[in-house]
């Protein structure tokens, strides 16, 4: 019996063991160790750490602007980003979801800058709005083309949510497309006959109808724009005069441009917090609107 | 007669801003066979000639060649591993219930609920102190580490529906555990593995954060993304030879794509779980 007990557990290790030391490895082992340094005051090289106690955590809350204005500006941007990223493409889902050939075509067209690295579409898009505005000047002069785009802090942000929502439209228009299908015939038929418009067969039986869909793109559109790092990295790097710095970019600058460790872990803990709050309530909002079919 | 023609001008609008939304991609290709002088003077026409010079100077000078290595090796192994590993932990996990296995499953997916960028700063010092910064084999252990939990979680959720009985059956022929997992159950979660490759593949060729805070600026380890962040993303741009780069660092993703254009769609929604 107790061979057979040995046995099992053997087993048990062989085949979840390895993965289980994969992941403490890259992620559940820094995660504590995350925890463990935000209590120090420590540049990440020297040995002196200093213990600290709740001194980071209470210099974030009082006196931090840079971070505060990465709130400020991550917010401004989830709600730019989930507003705009979600209309577009429920409304190029609502055409491209009829099953003809074009459609497949154009799914396609839509879907393309989503498997595309994001570094690769930040230097696209760098070069658009740099050299390829100034041609387009050139050519058309419209003094819409010459405008400081990366160069002035109100406009950076409208770059920086032009290419998220360019690089991501394909991403919830093929979780759209799957909930439109997923809609039983019958009912926009039924509702055809009693004589509803398009417009109200949208309205009244798509959109509750989709409401699951509706509250996956949501999510992961919000997570998205929460965690917005790699654009800002390589493209506008908090700049123009940190206007664009995220809460994720100001923590990775905070530990390598400033080698304050204990300090970005300390603000890493308040990430986590604030993102899984948010995502809690938002949770919890749209699952209360979804309908049975 | 009225309705329909609203819905059609609504489809051709959207019909041309497809065209319209792949725009920037086509205006980096023809630009990228042209001097800079004419990316300026004529930023919208075709180019004079098609030639590859630029493209092949681009290659040699950033050693393309390496970067390329390096990343399918990045690639190419994490799958490998994580096809190996994922769907054995993701099996026994589901069919065991015990606290050991609730922990474990537990520590597996904890990270799909924290943002990478929490426990970055920490992960780039662990892999510092095991030494392991700017090699191919940290952030080959690295990027499997991080690809694994979303391929767990989903593979678990598919086990879940394998019928128990198949198990059973093979046990009674007196079938080894081992043996009743690669020969019974492994055939059987060719679906869900197919979306984890897709997934895995996509994330590991098109990443950057990782392998620069891992590698950094060793140009021996570095993967394609990095080695274009670091050459390309300053200031002044050298966009005679940024735009070939790009288009080269997009070719594999590209055809990727279209080979396996079915499974990605299908796949990546499947991901969205993650959020």
């Amino acid at each position: 019996m107790k061979n057979k007990k040995i046995n099992d557990f053997l087993l048990f290790a062989l085949f979840v063991f390895p993965a289980v030391a994969f992941v403490l490895f890259a992620t559940d082992i820094p995660f504590v160790m995350n925890m463990y340094y935000s209590v120090f005051d420590w540049n990440g090289v020297g040995k002196s750490m200093k213990f600290v106690g709740l001194d980071n955590f209470i210099k974030i809350f009082t006196n931090d602007k840079l971070f505060w204005k990465g709130v400020t500006f991550t917010l401004k941007f989830a709600v730019f980003y989930v507003v705009i990223v979600n209309i577009i493409s429920l409304t190029v889902a609502v055409v491209m979801s009829k099953e003809k050939k074009s459609s497949s075509v154009g799914r396609a067209f839509y879907y393309v800058p989503y498997i595309i690295s994001l570094t690769a579409i930040s230097l696209i898009w760098k070069f658009i709005f740099g050299p390829g505005f100034e041609a387009l000047y050139n050519i058309t002069g419209w003094e819409f083309f010459n405008w400081s785009w990366v160069g002035t802090p109100k406009l950076a942000f409208y770059v920086v949510v032009i290419m998220a929502v360019w690089q991501n439209v394909g991403f919830y228009m093929v979780n759209y497309i799957a909930g439109i299908i997923a809609v039983p015939k019958e009912l926009t038929e039924a509702a055809k006959i009693d004589g509803a418009n398009s417009f109200q067969v949208f309205r009244k039986i798509m959109v509750p109808m989709i409401m699951p869909a509706v509250s996956i793109c949501m999510l992961t559109s919000l997570t998205f724009a929460f965690k917005l790092f790699d654009i800002i990295m390589v493209f506008t790097k908090g700049g123009p005069a940190n206007s664009t710095v995220t809460v994720a970019y100001n923590i990775y600058k905070e530990a390598f441009v400033n080698n304050k460790y204990g300090m970005a872990t300390a603000k890493s803990l308040v990430f986590v917090v604030f993102v899984l709050i948010v995502t809690a309530i938002q949770l919890k909002v749209t699952k209360s609107k979804e309908v049975e079919a | 007669m009225k309705k329909v023609r609203k819905v059609s001008i609504l489809s051709v609008i959207i019909f041309l801003c497809s065209i319209f939304w792949l725009m920037p991609l086509l205006l980096i290709f023809i630009n990228s066979f042209k001097p800079y002088n004419d990316m300026m003077q004529h930023f919208l026409a075709l180019p004079e000639s098609w030639k590859l010079d630029m493209y092949i100077e681009t290659w040699t000078k950033f050693k393309f060649p390496m970067l390329i290595g390096n990343t399918l090796i990045y690639t190419i192994g994490t799958v490998l591993v994580i096809v190996l590993l994922a769907p054995m932990a993701a099996y026994k996990l589901a069919r065991t219930k015990s606290k050991l296995s609730v922990v474990c499953f537990g520590l597996i997916i904890m990270p799909m609920m924290v943002p990478f960028q929490s426990y970055m700063i920490t992960l780039t010092r662990l892999v510092a102190n095991v030494n392991l910064t700017g090699t191919r084999m940290g952030q080959t252990l690295v990027s499997i580490g991080l690809c694994m939990p979303l391929a767990v979680y989903m593979i678990h959720g598919f086990v879940k529906n394998v019928p128990l009985e198949l198990e059973e059956c093979a046990c009674i022929d007196g079938a080894s555990k081992v043996r009743i997992y690669f020969s019974i159950v492994l055939p059987l979660l060719k679906p869900i593995l197919t979306t984890v490759v897709v997934l895995d593949t996509l994330a590991t060729w098109n990443d950057i954060i990782t392998n620069q805070l891992i590698v950094g600026g060793n140009a021996k380890a570095m993967n394609i993304q990095n080695a274009l962040y670091m050459q390309f993303s300053a200031q002044t741009s050298d966009w005679e030879h940024a735009l070939p780069g790009i288009v080269m660092s997009m070719i594999p993703s590209l055809i990727f794509f279209v080979l396996m254009q079915k499974h990605i769609v299908g796949g990546v929604t499947a991901g969205a779980v993650k959020g």
